[in-house]
C-alpha cells in the first residue's frame, strides 16, 4: 500500500496543487485540513504517514498546529511546506521536531524527495543505537581507569522501560546534534567519596567536592564518547551541555521521549549506571 | 537580573501554555538562588546548547503535575503521575523551551539548541545547576505553581 499524506493549507488551490504533486509521485492523500479546526480529528481518523504544513494560516499558524499535531501524536512526521523560509523559522521547525522544509512554490521533485527521505530508515539514527551505548561505554572505562585507578567491567543490564531509581548522585548531560539525546550517568554517595579520594589521592572535604568529581566525570565521558562518534561520522554534530547533578533523597530518572539504552560499570568503588538514548533527527531540508 | 534571560522565558509561557489548554497564565515572582535548590515532586530538565549554555528545569509538586497533566489532556482524570501524565508534562517543557530559544533570539542570542527533556521524580530531592546562580520564576498557571529554574552562561 502507498503511503499516505494529509496536507494542511488555509488555500484551496494549494491544496489542489501539493495534492496532484502527491497524486502523480503515486502517494496517497488520504485527508486535508484548512486550520487548527478539525486538525487533529482528521489526522485520527485518516491516520496519514507524513502531513505537509502550511506556516501561514488564519487563526493558529503552521508552527501552533504542528504542536498539536506533536501533543496528539509525538510520532507525527510533518513537512512544512511554506513560501516562509527564513533562519528562525527554520530553527523553530527543527526544535519542534518537523522532519522537513520545502519551500513554496512546491517542486514536485523537491517534494516527493523530501518525503521518501523521511519515510526511509535514518541511517545516522541507526548508528547512533548501534554504536552509542559502546562508545559512552568505551570513553567511561578509559577514563575511569586512567583518573581512579580502577579497572571496569560492564555488567548486563535490563534495558526495560520501568524507570530508573537513582542510586545517590545523578548527572544528566543533554545532547544536541542532527539526533539530540541524553547521558545519565548514577552512582552512590558512597562509591562517589571513594573515587573522588582515589582521584584526590586523600579524602573528600565535603559534599561539594565529590558532587565536582561526578560533574568533571560525566563531562568528560560524555565530551570524549561523542568527539568519538563525531570523528567515525562528522553528520552527526553531536554537541554535549554541561551537567545537571541530582542528589538528596532518592529520585526516580524518566525519559518520556527518548529510549534509554542502560548498563553498569562495576569498579573497585562501587557500580556507576550509565544511560544513553537519542531521538531520531530531522531528515531533510529543502 | 538579566532581563534578556527573564523575558524570553516569560513570554514563552505566556505564549504556549494557552495553547495547550491553559487560561490564565501569571508570574508570581522572581528570585535568584545559589547553583543548589531543594525540589519536592517532579523536575523537568533540558539542558540548552549553542551561543549560551546551561540549563531550563520546570518544577512543580506532585498534584500539581497530576492536575497540569489532566488539564492537558483535556480533563482527564490522573489519579498517578503515570507514562502518559509524564510525557504529556515533558512535552510541555519541550514545547515551552522550543518558544523560549525562539524568543531568545529576538533578543539576539542565537543559535540555541535544547535536548530532549529528563524528568527527575522525587521527595526531598536537591539539584545542582552548572552555573553559580540560578534565576527562579514563578508562575501560577490555571492556579497550578510552577518554577522555573533558568541556568545558563
Amino acid at each position: 500500500m502507498g503511503i499516505k499524506v494529509m496536507v494542511v493549507d488555509d488555500s484551496p488551490f494549494s491544496r489542489m496543487m501539493i495534492g496532484e504533486v502527491l497524486t502523480e509521485g503515486g502517494y496517497q492523500v488520504v485527508g486535508e485540513a484548512e486550520s487548527l479546526e478539525l486538525l487533529i480529528e482528521t489526522y485520527n481518523s485518516c491516520k496519514p504517514d507524513v502531513v505537509t504544513m502550511d506556516i501561514a494560516m488564519p487563526g493558529a499558524d503552521g508552527f501552533e498546529c504542528s504542536r498539536e499535531l506533536r501533543l496528539n501524536d509525538p510520532k507525527a512526521k510533518i513537512i512544512l511546506v511554506s513560501s516562509m523560509k527564513d533562519e528562525e523559522s527554520e530553527a523553530e521547525a527543527k526544535r519542534i521536531g518537523i522532519s522537513g522544509y520545502v519551500q513554496k512554490p512546491v517542486d514536485g521533485e523537491t517534494l516527493l524527495q523530501v518525503i521518501k527521505n523521511i519515510m526511509s530508515p535514518d541511517s545516522l539514527f541507526e548508528q547512533l543505537l548501534e554504536r552509542g551505548l559502546e562508545t559512552f561505554k568505551e570513553a567511561l572505562a578509559q577514563n575511569v581507569t586512567r583518573m581512579a585507578k580502577t579497572p571496569v567491567i560492564f555488567s548486563p543490564i535490563e534495558n526495560s522501560s520501568t524507570p530508573y531509581i537513582s542510586q545517590g548522585i545523578t548527572a544528566v548531560i543533554g545532547i544536541i546534534g542532527q539526533s539530540a539525546g541524553s547521558m545519565i550517568m548514577d552512582l552512590s554517595v558512597e562509591s562517589a567519596e571513594k573515587i573522588t579520594e582515589a582521584m584526590l589521592r586523600r579524602p573528600s572535604k565535603n559534599r561539594e567536592e565529590v558532587l565536582a568529581m561526578v560533574s568533571e566525570l560525566a563531562n568528560i565521558i560524555a565530551g570524549i564518547a561523542c568527539s568519538m562518534l563525531n570523528k567515525r561520522d562528522k553528520a552527526f554534530a553531536l554537541r554535549v551541555s554541561p551537567p545537571s547533578l541530582f542528589h538528596g533523597n532518592t529520585a526516580e530518572i524518566v525519559s518520556p521521549s527518548v529510549k534509554i539504552q542502560r548498563s553498569l560499570a562495576e569498579t573497585d568503588f562501587g557500580s556507576i549506571f550509565l544511560g544513553v538514548g537519542f531521538k531520531k533527527g530531522s531528515k531533510l531540508w529543502m | 537580573m538579566d532581563v534578556n534571560i527573564i523575558n524570553p522565558i516569560l513570554a514563552a509561557f505566556t505564549e504556549i501554555l494557552p495553547q495547550i489548554g491553559f487560561q490564565e497564565v501569571t508570574k508570581k515572582g522572581i528570585s535568584v538562588v545559589g547553583s543548589t535548590f531543594d525540589y519536592d515532586g517532579v523536575l523537568i530538565n533540558l539542558a540548552v546548547v549553542g551561543s549560551t549554555k546551561g540549563v531550563i528545569m520546570i518544577g512543580m509538586d506532585l498534584d500539581s503535575a497530576k492536575r497540569f497533566a489532566s488539564k492537558m489532556m483535556m480533563g482527564m482524570e490522573v489519579t498517578d503521575f503515570d507514562d502518559l501524565a509524564q510525557s504529556a508534562v515533558s512535552e510541555m517543557g519541550n514545547m515551552v523551551c522550543a518558544n523560549a530559544c525562539t524568543q531568545f533570539c529576538k533578543v539576539g542570542i542565537e543559535g540555541l539548541d535544547i535536548s530532549p527533556p529528563t524528568l527527575m521524580i522525587s521527595q526531598g530531592g536537591k539539584a545542582t545547576l552548572p552555573v553559580p546562580q540560578t534565576i527562579v520564576i514563578q508562575f501560577t498557571v490555571d492556579n497550578i505553581n510552577i518554577n522555573v529554574y533558568v541556568g545558563l552562561m
